[in-house]
């Protein structure tokens, strides 16, 4: 079960620059159990990318806490680490290497045993139909290759909590599916999943439930089912789009 | 924790010594820089030498009247040099002065008046030298007749002396080494002629070596990871933070000595073309060769100077946003370096007393001692440990932001 409580995060603007203090979580609570995928929703700025990072141990709450069962991210960064997967749909990865030596590697530093890596390498390129191309260079493959390949690796370590921001973003709808396969199955086996995203369409397929973030606070929270019967309308895009629209009812 | 810092290391290893492109610009250029400069300036310097000796100067003497006899004697001097000699009367002598200004002629000579009689009165006579700076061959046309016609002056006066009848040992106060042979004064150790060139550049080309690989590496190795987005994957597995910092830092270090290393032997390899270049100045040179002490002191000296520049651009590189960003950064940081390395380059034998107390400067200092063979431990191992100290601090701040977002995530 993966618990966050009262989440803020706020930026300072660095001394001497124009830049502000930005509030880009306000306040944020929501759960997650196991078997589920959650999706946070919002519009750019949001402060997706920042709960995630925050979930992720990369950066400090300003208040507030994240839990994982009797784990707290502020006293336990070590654990957490252990148990997730993170990944951001802009990361690049050295294209100097093959799929299948940046697995090893980072196998090895997740402390696990060579035969244990063989294994669950294996098992993650076939699950992600990657057998064809381990053993080029990532330079010469495809973004969606590439983003499989990330894929692969941030879950080398077979982690209880997956923590994607925009898995989906900039895939054709065919590698995107490949990937959004990958986490339904991942949820069967009981991990907890949580992706950020804007498209709705992926979103409302996969996922069981729902935040929507605007200016770093939660506006609806719940199942599809849920969130629409509070509101006037029928699907999940239009109940997204009262909230940032001009003319919105929330707006 | 170290089996982490290992792990990356290797895999920064791999990236390095397995790319073609990296391994020409980490080893093969430092290696080849030297030598090449060198083999081109000797043979830049030699082709010169050579042309000017082969070149027949065209000069043109302008006689005078009751001045033939002696324009005789002067110019049968000439007769040794590489020369083509005509001759004029002084009717010819503007168009002559065009032919000089239009490059076709390299010296005029002009004889005054009744120089055969003032010879014989010892009365002082003067000749007019016309030449042309700008021709390439002028100049050196004229003190090589400047030379001959000293000669014939010399004897001249030798004969006035003898006919005074006075010894002609009157011409001479002193006389320099003649009583002993070459080797005898020259109190230089052997190679230490070398060494001192070798010495002067040294440090400097080491020192622009260790940062370039250092920067060619570093930068990449930290403000990369941050532009492409994998330094918060590596983040959020469980190394510690420290194995990270101390894995790349490693390799940087490598990378830089391995720079360091290359262009110590480049410049062993173009020492050769150096001797080329100076040997005709007749000193004692023979070929630089570094005892086994000198290479330990070099050892120990390099190890701590490359993690001392591996972690100024590491830092660098920590706090950058991207690599554009760090180079930016590092720009005035490797100006300084080189400068300091310029500096060292020109101070004599004993440089002044806080170039030995300054961090860096003192390396460099040092380094050059060692290569002219007259290093001091004592200044050897306050140098690395000054070295080391000023890397533990740089090192301890690399790793506070490390754990600090808002340089890890800096927007
Ligand atoms: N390191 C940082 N320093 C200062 N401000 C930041 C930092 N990271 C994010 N912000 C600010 O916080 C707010 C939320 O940003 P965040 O990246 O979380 O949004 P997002 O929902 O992921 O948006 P997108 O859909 O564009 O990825 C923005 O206003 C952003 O400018
Ligand atoms: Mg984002």
């Amino acid at each position: 079960m993966l618990r966050v409580e009262n989440l803020s995060k706020q930026f300072k603007g660095s001394r001497g620059s124009s830049a502000k203090t930005v509030l880009a979580v306000n306040n944020l609570s929501f759960q997650c159990k196991p078997g589920e995928i959650y999706g946070l929703l919002g519009p750019n700025g949001a402060g997706k990318t920042t709960t995630l990072r925050c979930l992720s141990t990369l950066i400090k709450p300003t208040s507030g806490n994240v839990f994982i069962d009797s784990y707290n991210v502020l006293e336990h960064g070590k654990v957490f680490r252990s148990k997730i997967g993170f990944l951001t749909s802009d990361m690049k990865l050295d294209g100097y290497f093959t799929p299948d030596y940046m697995m090893n590697w980072f196998g090895r530093l997740n402390k696990m045993e060579d035969d244990v890596i063989q294994e669950r390498k294996s098992k993650l390129f076939t699950d992600l139909q990657m057998t064809d191309f381990i053993h080029k260079k990532i330079d010469k493959l495809s973004t969606g290759m590439k983003q499989k390949t990330a894929v692969a690796i941030s879950l080398i370590h077979d982690p209880d909590v997956i923590i994607f921001d925009e898995p989906t973003n900039g895939l054709d709808i065919v590698t995107s599916k490949a990937v959004t396969d990958f986490l339904v199955s991942r949820a069967e086996a009981g991990k907890i999943i949580i992706i950020s995203t804007h498209n709705m369409t992926i979103a409302e397929k996969l996922c069981h439930r729902f935040g929507i973030i605007v200016e770093g606070e939660m506006k609806e929270e719940g199942t599809l089912s849920e969130i629409i019967e509070g509101s006037n309308w029928d699907n999940l895009e239009d109940v997204f789009f009262s909230y940032i629209l001009p003319g919105g009812d929330h707006v | 924790m170290f089996k982490d810092s290992f792990i990356i290391l290797r895999k920064e290893l791999k990236r390095m010594f397995t790319d073609r492109r990296l391994i020409f610009m980490l080893v093969i250029l430092p290696l080849i820089m030297l030598p090449l400069m060198y083999s081109f300036m000797g043979k830049a310097t030699k082709t010169r030498q050579s042309e000017i000796s082969e070149y027949t100067s065209r000069i043109v003497v302008c006689t005078a009247l009751g001045s033939e006899e002696s324009t005789e004697l002067f110019l049968t001097s000439l007769a040794a040099l590489n020369t083509e000699v005509e001759t004029i009367n002084s009717q010819s002598i503007e168009e002559t002065q065009e032919r000089l200004t239009s490059k076709d002629v390299e010296l005029l000579i002009v004889m005054p008046d009744n120089v055969d009689d003032r010879l014989l009165e010892n009365e002082v006579f003067d000749l007019s030298f016309y030449h042309n700076s700008t021709a390439d061959f002028s100049d050196f046309a004229f003190s090589q007749v400047e030379l001959a016609f000293a000669a014939v002056s010399e004897a001249v006066v030798r004969e006035r002396i003898i006919e005074g009848g006075m010894s002609e040992e009157i011409l001479s106060v002193f006389t320099i080494n003649e009583s002993m042979p070459a080797e005898s004064y020259d109190l230089a150790t052997e190679g230490s002629i070398m060494g001192k060139i070798i010495s002067m550049m040294m440090p400097f080309f080491i020192v622009i070596y260790l940062f370039a690989n250092s920067m060619k590496v570093g930068l990449d190795s930290v403000a990369g990871e941050k532009e492409r987005g994998t330094l918060a994957i590596l983040l959020v597995n469980q190394v510690s933070r420290l194995s990270i910092v101390l894995g790349k830092m490693m390799s940087v270090m490598i990378a830089a000595i391995v720079g360091a290393t290359s262009s110590a032997i480049g410049l062993k390899i173009a020492s050769r073309y150096l001797i080329g270049m100076y040997s005709d100045t007749g000193e004692a040179i023979v070929e630089y060769t570094m005892t086994s002490t000198a290479l330990l002191q070099f050892a120990i000296i390099v190890i701590p100077l490359a993690i001392l520049i591996s972690s100024l651009v590491l830092i660098v590189s920590t706090f950058a946003k991207n690599v554009k960003e760090g180079q930016g950064m590092i720009m005035p940081v490797y100006l300084a370096v080189m400068v300091m390395g310029v500096t060292t380059m020109q101070i004599g034998d004993t440089p002044p007393n806080w170039m030995r107390l300054a961090p860096l400067f003192n390396s460099l200092v040092v380094l050059k001692d060692i290569f002219m063979q007259t290093a001091v431990w004592g200044n050897i191992l306050f140098a690395v440990a000054t070295s080391l100290l000023v890397s533990a601090v740089l090192i301890f701040a690399i790793l506070r932001m490390f754990n600090n977002e808002r340089v890890l995530f800096r927007v």
